[in-house]
């Protein structure tokens, strides 16, 4: 008898316990669900705007009234598509050359040991503390003179998104320094060179930052204005996605793109949406990673 | 090698024998690049395309012409002015900015007349710094009037701004007109009661000096008048044609919104000047700016270039392009001949700007920092609370307009004689130097009896003397003298 009651009330706290915990789970997922609807908003005013056909300036109202793919359309008989080809170049280049040059600066960094390795991290990290805004006005001239501004930028841009790319080499440095030094050492006796090393042994177990090196590099001058603006000034040809969308909101323009504009920033969205995607899993691993030893 | 340096010097000096030999004429190729808005990028190639053909000069331009929005023309100008376009447009508000940065060539005596003979006198002046002028006017309808929908408003209010309050309230929607964000639209009650804010450059482009009496009884009207538009709850401020689709009955804005608004509101669009507030049984009209585009040819190395282009230039705010730019794109001009044409006076929204003309001052040359200190006023105005509080936004207008001039001591404690002299009329000062202790004139004045003036100091009316202004009893021509120790004034003829 007493057992039972003293198992009913086992079973009580138990029935309590789960209780509160899913009490605490529907209001945290309530807030999450509230907090994803005000995040997402945004995205789909958007999304929903860019297929209004009935008029192209900004109205009240979020869902159209006539629905279609005029705007799309319309993009492909502006310069949108050479400023999409710009910014796709730049980044993809920069991507390219980014990844290579920080894999290397950081293999370096973290299995070789030679004079001044940790002055030259020093310096690095000081250097990096120095806004790169304040070098615009004399890598605009420098570009100038090499014939890469205005209508040539795309070159300029990448020359100028990869140049100090070696500096970014902390995140990854830190993921190659948990990857054990036995193992470059077994190879070693086994005769690999140390590019072999790195390329058989180290990026295949290091797959994360990689992956985490090639998203980063991608989204910076996918999304860059202020570069590609002072570097492709005046000209049509020479901008990219953010420039020429930008302009498209100028007063004496806005009542005529706002419309086209939203289809564009749509188009911008798409293939970072889909990298994310497909590559959020070596994300998340590649940023938190290499945060365990620095 | 010396055979071949000579050969090559020898080919070089006969090269350059021919090209002076052609430089008679400007005939010959050029490759430009032409700065234009968006819109008109297509039309502006046929026009250099036609220009191409006619000219009788044999001039030939490899245009290369990027669309460059009018309102970012100076910024993008100033980055770098080598690299800029060769030809471009721009808003007028930056062409003060655009003439300190040596990004206009100065035109001619022959552009010059060619600008001053075909163009209306307020567009005239937005091109002048100083003496000179620095740019060709390209359209004349940058100013605003009332569209509103036939619908809220009838036709009975539209004269009077407490009516088409009303007519908002009644119908539940709302008056936009920008009185919170911009300066350029908050200006219009005050230019309606008499007030002024006209600025003066000199040839350097450099703002000497300003005469603006927002701060003045007049002013006090104006804020009382935009007081009742900005208290009600269905003012909005904003100046866009899109409004009326989401709940306007009535914009302010201008030209480049009539598309839009057409096509929002059809048969119901009504547009009209502005309307009229009263404030102690006196009734204002408001007012507006009204200002221009303008189109400026970069300096050039090549004089020749630099005349072709000014050629072109020419050709491109004439009254055949402008009537052209008219058509295609409903730019209203500036020409006087393409203005007084019937197809421009028919327009519905050149016809509104039209009527609303009287009232409306030229935007002349205006300080770049005006338009940010002036836009505070909305603000103010709508949080003051009695007629303390306006007066309290005016002062506070006038204090950050005053220390815009920081004066160069020798101008601050330098005297000058202002009154009816050599013909002015209290607008100008007239430079004094100072020997011996006593200020004296640098030129003589012929002055007729009655004739009246004050010296004062530091271009402000804080020192002047004498008490009463001083008049001339005998005719003659004097220096004016003036000893700053007693404050004495005296005039000495001049041998």
């Amino acid at each position: 008898m007493s057992q039972n009651i003293v198992s009913s009330k086992v079973e009580k706290r138990h029935m309590g316990l789960k209780a509160s915990r899913n009490l605490s789970n529907t209001a945290i997922y309530l807030l999450l669900v509230a907090i994803s609807i005000i995040w997402l908003v945004p995205f789909v005013c958007i999304l929903l705007q860019s297929f209004r056909v009935e008029s192209t300036h900004q109205v009240g109202y979020v869902i159209p009234h006539v629905w279609g793919l005029d705007n799309y359309k319309n993009l492909l008989n502006t310069d949108f598509p050479k400023w999409y080809l710009n910014t796709f170049i730049a980044a993809m280049a920069t991507a390219v050359f980014q990844t290579i040059i920080v894999l290397c600066m950081s293999y370096t960094l973290s299995r070789f040991r030679f004079k001044l390795r940790k002055p030259l991290m020093r310096f690095m990290l000081i250097l990096g503390m120095f806004p790169g805004m304040l070098t615009m006005i004399i890598l605009y001239n420098v570009l100038k003179d090499l014939g890469m501004t205005q209508a040539n930028s795309v070159p300029g841009l990448i020359l100028v998104y990869i140049a100090s790319s070696g500096m970014g080499y902390y995140v990854s440095k830190g993921f190659f320094d948990t990857i054990p030094k036995s193992l470059d050492e077994a190879a070693r006796v086994d005769g690999a060179t140390r590019l072999q090393v790195l390329m058989k042994i180290i990026l295949p177990l290091a797959k994360p930052i990689v992956i985490y090196t090639i998203l980063t590099a991608f989204m910076a001058p996918w999304g860059d204005y202020v570069f590609a603006r002072y570097i492709s000034f005046g000209t049509s040809s020479g901008k990219n996605v953010a420039v020429g969308l930008y302009d498209w909101l100028n007063h004496d323009q806005i009542d005529k793109c706002y419309t086209m504009f939203c289809a564009g920033g749509v188009l911008v969205a798409l293939p970072v949406t889909i990298l994310f995607m497909c590559l959020q899993k070596y994300y998340v691993e590649g940023v938190t990673g290499g945060a365990v030893k620095g | 090698m010396k055979k071949f340096l000579a050969l090559l010097l020898t080919a070089m000096m006969a090269l350059s024998v021919f090209s002076f030999a052609g430089a008679s004429s400007l005939a010959g190729e050029y490759d430009v690049t032409i700065w234009v808005a968006q819109e008109i990028v297509e039309t502006t190639k046929a026009q250099v395309e036609a220009f191409n053909q006619t000219n009788a000069d044999g001039i030939k331009f490899n245009a290369t012409i990027e669309a460059v929005s009018e309102a970012d023309a100076a910024t993008l100008m100033i980055t770098d002015v080598e690299a800029g376009g060769d030809l471009y447009c721009f808003a007028q508000d930056q062409f003060a900015r655009l003439v300190q940065a040596g990004a206009l060539a100065k035109l001619g005596v022959a552009a010059a007349d060619f600008v001053v003979n075909n163009n209306a006198a307020g567009v005239v002046a937005a091109a002048q710094s100083g003496d000179a002028i620095y740019a060709y006017p390209l359209t004349a309808d940058n100013g605003y009037f009332m569209y509103y929908d036939k619908r809220v408003v009838s036709e009975d209010s539209i004269e009077s701004l407490e009516a088409v309050i009303a007519d908002c309230e009644a119908a539940q929607k709302y008056f936009a007109f920008e009185m919170q964000t911009s300066a350029w639209y908050l200006a219009s009650f005050f230019f309606g009661t008499g007030c002024v804010s006209e600025w003066t450059t000199d040839a350097d482009g450099e703002f000497i000096s300003v005469t603006d009496t927002f701060n003045s009884p007049e002013g006090l009207i104006a804020v009382k008048g935009m007081k009742k538009l900005v208290d009600s709850p269905f003012h909005l401020s904003s100046s866009s044609g899109a409004e009326f689709s989401s709940g306007a009955g009535v914009v302010v804005t201008g030209t480049w919104d009539y598309n839009t608004v057409s096509g929002i509101l059809g048969e119901n669009m009504g547009v009209a000047d502005l309307p009229s507030f009263e404030v102690d049984g006196k009734s204002y009209h408001i007012g507006s700016f009204n200002g221009c585009k303008l189109m400026g040819v970069k300096p050039q190395v090549d004089a020749y270039k630099a005349a072709a282009l000014h050629r072109l230039a020419q050709y491109l705010t004439g009254e055949e392009c402008q009537m052209d730019r008219f058509n295609k794109h409903a730019w209203g001009p500036s020409n006087t001949v393409a203005q007084a044409s019937e197809l421009v006076q028919a327009n519905p929204g050149l016809s509104a700007l039209l009527a609303q003309s009287p009232y409306s001052l030229p935007q002349g040359q205006i300080h770049g920092s005006w338009w940010d200190i002036a836009k505070v006023i909305g603000d103010d105005v709508k949080a003051a609370q009695d007629e303390a509080g306006l007066q309290a936004a005016l002062d506070n207008y006038q204090n950050k307009i005053a220390a815009l001039f920081t004066l160069s001591d020798e101008v601050k404690n330098g005297w000058t004689v202002i009154g009816t002299v050599n013909g002015t009329n209290w607008d100008t000062d007239f430079t004094m130097l100072k020997t011996n202790a006593i200020w004296q004139s640098t030129e003589a004045f012929a002055m007729e009896a009655g004739t009246e003036f004050k010296v004062r100091k530091g271009l402000s009316w804080d020192d002047n003397f004498p008490a009463e202004n001083f008049k001339v009893e005998t005719a003659g021509t004097y220096y004016v003298q003036f000893d700053e120790a007693t404050g004495t004034v005296s005039l000495v003829a001049a041998e």
